[in-house]
């Protein structure tokens, strides 16, 4: 089947098998491997991307259903001039370790941050809880989300 | 320019060329990350002395832009890809492998088996474990066959082509009854207990006596899987000079690299392995897995060939935690100190040995946990049963034998009126301690340590 | 109703192979203009160890974090280690690239000795510099040195070196022996909740003080700790591999096997003991396994406090809390019952 839809702000298209996920089709057509394969069912959060602004598991997503829509993929988050305010927040702090949930994880939490500009430390938990990630305890990342959310409102106020 | 080529035609070819373009519908810059052309390096990475420095990892910038590469996110032309079948039966004689049909299936390019494999066997302690089944299903997470195809789904597909008829077999689970005489034997041989450790310090018997108080419990603890976030993945590449190229997950790649070169029975210097960031190990991706069946199916077709694990053989067929069973034994004088010890561990070790031996090792010294005990009596036993195998996890026996020695020291405190934080700084380790194993101790902090945590929690003033 | 206990887990663990051999190899090169490239058979597995590592190999040459580009993790490159396991990386990698640093260094003392005239001995590298002990205004740049070294002495600063942390048998009757060179120490104390109605555990609360020796570095030692702490709550409350009676795991995925989320988690208050061990690498010693060693005892000690029930076998589920809640119920009735 042929799809049409905008990645990143571009406008792109495939021809792939029916039951093609979203995943794979970013992954293995668009070579954009940001978003990773975790378990393919829909339990952990490792393959999130943004979808018509909604924080979605790619792996859950057939190709057919994102005909026309609107996706947004770790790799359009920086240009070329600077990183996206989470990125920066989440390096510094060390927020990930072996960084396999990073790309879902920062998603999620741009999505939040996009509805919320000033969530509280159990709204972030929330948003973060279908993104499971085995090293780092959310400790950092929960911190990090908060220090992004407090910069993103401060330059807001700043402009 | 050629007189004979007229101009026209010239432009309606190109204008063919044009649509045939757009048919194809390629993208006129290839999909890239973006990231800022200035290279920002944080402060604490350009400061000196670097010892004692929040410098930050130059991964975790990768990490936040998707540039990290995993084994998965890497191909190579011609790749393909491979799937195992897993045996679904926890001990069984494998009667016969037909994987003829499989191979007819449009796209599937080699299958391979067991008996394929020159050297069917490793483990760092023993060499007890099959890459894959060889006659005999020790566990139901055991590979049987695996199939490379051009893609993914085509090599699962491939699988249910494959058929195997088992004769079950006599199995055990639970590792007590696996310890029986009469119990059926996981591997061939005189016991299931396949491993055991002696730690004997001082007379126990003779503090048990002089004991105000003995107390005596049994505490046991689960199997737990390490769940990387990035299942198992490799990818070999064997070239025309008989060396082979495996970028795999792995995060041991010396040792990795050795049992490889013993299960293909080649020369370590013909066996290259390059390892990426690994997403995630915690001591589950510290042995080789399906590399050298990764190996074995490049040569056989040729092209690069990738095998990645479901979250299902992730579980089913890595490596776990140790499931402990574990009775104390304690004598306390009135005023709370610790006078006699006696421990006895099994841990269950599943199908394989793996790292169980270090494991039981490691949880023997500390069962007694970080305080001076003059009298101690451990006996330890690793014990096989037909379950997926047990190995090295974060802690090596350490978290089970904690959960046992600190639940006792508190039923203990409370029984005898002593405030947990009391009874613990009574009998800690000292600098100049001697250790179960007759160890002096140094560098030891188990006070300060006690007392920083109680402080930061606020163990005194604290109410309910 | 919601009663709110406290727990103390506190342990010890030991750093690298019990007695058998792990050595690790490195490589240090210094280039000529004073940065330096570490080579190290170790792979990074998420714990920051290639920054460690860096940081050590930095240190001992007077450079920056950033001064120094690690390569491992390729057979055919770098020297042999034995790899990422029993919390061995800092201390064992770490002083075996503290010694192919020292190596290294030593070439450019020789090589600099002269330039200064003194003698090598007389020589430290700090802040970029190789200075006289002493007389720091006596100095050369680092990058002045190492390219005298390798473009006109030919003599590349380049040093390599192995380390094996060294230990004594243990005797097979009395296990009595010295099987590993150091151990760390650490307590945590848990403050959870339990529903005594449904059984249901919430941690709350997590006070953290471990032992590292140094902290090369404080913030991903944070890390550590964090996370050994997701992955004991975990193995406290949770997670349990269930099997059928015929041994196939019934559970071999994420919906049934349930790991912590970032609901799941405590807040954590994180102190990093301060300790000073000679034998590691600029004092330090490891961090990586024992975090997630004591986590389950303190919080199985807190749900004792809080409702007067010990869990003997983990995890302590919901169900399994609320049916020892309902026993000790049963037990204490039947105490009252002769008095009615
Ligand atoms: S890969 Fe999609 S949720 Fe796990
Ligand atoms: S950083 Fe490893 S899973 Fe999150």
């Amino acid at each position: 089947m042929d799809v049409k839809l905008t990645i990143n702000g571009e406008e792109k298209s495939a021809s792939v098998p029916p039951e093609t996920t979203l995943l794979r089709l970013l992954r293995e057509e668009f070579n954009l491997t940001g978003a990773k394969i975790g378990c393919d069912v829909g339990d952990c959060g490792a393959c999130t991307v943004i979808v018509d602004g909604i924080a979605t598991n790619s792996c859950l997503m057939l190709a057919g259903q994102v005909q026309g829509r609107s996706i947004e993929t770790i790799e359009g988050l920086a240009n070329m001039d600077d990183y996206h305010p989470l990125q920066k927040n989440f390096e510094d702090l060390g927020s990930l370790q072996c960084g396999f949930c990073g790309p879902g994880i920062i998603l999620s939490a741009k999505q939040l941050l996009d509805d919320n500009p000033d969530p509280n430390k159990e709204e972030i938990q929330d948003a973060l809880a279908g993104n499971l990630c085995r090293c780092t305890g959310y400790t950092k990342i929960v911190e990090a989300v908060a220090d992004a959310a407090r910069e993103m409102r401060g330059n807001r106020e700043a402009a | 320019m050629d007189e004979n080529v007229k101009t026209a035609e010239r432009e309606v070819t190109l204008e063919r060329l044009r649509e045939i373009d757009d048919d194809l519908r390629l993208p006129a810059v290839p999909e890239q990350v973006s990231y800022p052309i200035e290279t920002l390096i944080p402060e604490a990475r350009t400061q000196t002395p670097a010892v004692g420095q929040r410098a930050s990892r130059p991964d975790g910038r990768l990490h936040g832009l998707g540039q990290t590469k995993y084994i998965d996110d890497l191909s190579f032309p011609g790749m393909i890809h491979a799937k195992i079948k897993r045996a679904g039966i926890s001990k069984a004689r494998v009667k016969n492998i037909d994987v003829s049909e499989a191979e007819k299936m449009p796209g599937v390019m080699a299958t391979l088996v067991g008996s394929e494999i020159p050297v069917n066997s490793f483990g760092p302690s023993y060499q007890d474990q099959p890459v894959m089944v060889n006659g005999t299903v020790f566990h139901a997470g055991d590979p049987v066959a695996a199939v490379a195809a051009t893609t993914e789904q085509l090599a699962l597909d491939a699988l249910d082509k494959i058929k195997i008829d088992y004769e079950p077999l006599e199995a055990v689970y639970d590792p007590i009854e696996a310890m029986k005489d009469n119990a059926p034997q996981v591997h061939e041989g005189e016991s299931n207990i396949y491993s055991s450790k002696v730690i004997q310090k001082g007379d126990v018997e003779q503090g048990f006596e002089a004991s105000h108080r003995i107390y005596e419990n049994t505490f046991s603890t689960q199997m737990v899987e390490h769940v990387p976030m990035e299942p198992h993945a490799s990818i070999a590449d064997w070239d025309g000079n008989g060396r082979v190229t495996l970028h795999s997950s792995l995060g041991r790649i010396t040792l990795g690299r050795a049992d490889i070169a013993r299960t293909l029975n080649m020369p370590i210097n013909r066996i290259r392995v390059i390892a990426t960031v690994v997403g995630g190990n915690f001591g589950g991706k510290n042995e080789i897995t399906t590399e050298p069946i990764l190996a074995l199916l490049s040569k056989k077709t040729g092209r690069p060939v990738k095998g990645v694990y479901t979250r299902e053989d992730e579980f089913m067929s890595s490596t776990t935690r140790h499931p402990f069973i574990m009775d104390y034994k304690t004598g306390m004088s009135k005023d709370g100190k610790i006078l006699a010890r006696k421990v006895r561990l099994v841990c269950d070790g599943g199908a394989y040995c793996s790292w169980s031996e270090t494991t039981l090792g490691k949880a023997c010294i500390l069962s007694a946990g970080p305080y001076n005990i003059e009298n101690l009596y451990v006996e330890a036993y690793a014990v096989y049963t037909n379950k997926t195998m047990t190995g090295a996890m974060r802690g090596f026996g350490a978290p089970q034998v904690c959960f046992a020695y600190e639940s006792q020291m508190d039923d203990m405190a409370h029984d005898l009126g002593i405030d947990p934080l009391d009874i613990r700084r009574m009998n800690a380790f000292h600098e100049g301690s001697a250790s179960p194993t007759g160890q002096v101790l140094e560098s030891v902090v188990v006070r300060d340590s006690l007392e920083m945590a109680a402080e930061r929690f606020g163990w005194q003033d604290w109410n309910k | 109703m919601k009663q709110k206990g406290k727990g103390i887990g506190c342990m010890w663990y030991p750093i690298g192979f019990t007695v058998a051999a792990n050595p690790s190899a490195a490589t240090v090169k210094v280039n000529e203009d004073g940065t330096a490239t570490l080579l190290t058979g170790t792979v990074e597995t998420g714990q920051g160890s290639l920054t460690v590592l860096g940081q050590i190999a930095a240190e001992e040459l007077g450079i920056s974090t950033d001064d120094v580009h690690v390569v491992s993790a390729d057979t055919d490159t770098t020297p042999m280690d034995t790899g990422a396991i029993a919390s061995r990386t800092t201390y064992v990698t770490g002083n075996a690239i503290k010694l192919a640093a020292e190596k290294a260094k030593e070439i450019l003392f020789e090589v600099a000795a002269p330039m200064l005239n003194v003698k090598p001995s007389q020589l430290e590298a700090v802040d970029r510099k190789v200075q006289v002990k002493g007389f720091p205004q006596r100095n050369l740049p680092i990058s002045e040195v190492a390219l005298q070294a390798q473009f006109v002495q030919g003599r590349p600063p380049i040093g390599s070196a192995s380390f094996n942390p060294p230990t004594v048998d243990m005797d097979p009757e009395t296990g009595q022996g010295k099987p590993f060179s150091t151990y760390v120490y650490a307590t945590q104390i848990a403050e959870v909740e339990v529903d005594d109605e449904t059984g249901q555990v919430d941690v709350l609360y997590m006070s953290a003080a471990h032992d590292c020796g140094t902290a090369i570095n404080p913030m991903l030692v944070e890390g550590q700790i964090q996370g050994g702490i997701s992955m004991g709550v975990g193995f406290a409350l949770q997670e349990e591999m269930l099997f059928d009676e015929k041994g196939v795991q019934i559970n071999p995925n994420l919906t049934n096997y349930i790991m912590p989320t970032s609901l799941d988690m405590p807040e954590i208050d994180v102190d990093i003991v301060e300790n000073f061990d000679p034998t590691g690498p600029f004092g330090a010693k490891g961090v990586g396994e024992p975090t997630a060693v004591p986590t389950a005892a303190a919080i199985c000690n807190a749900i004792f406090d809080a409702v007067g029930v010990r869990v003997t076998s983990l995890p302590a589920t919901a169900e399994k809390v609320l049916k020892l809640i309902k026993e000790k119920r049963a037990n204490e009735n039947k105490q009252l019952a002769p008095a009615e």
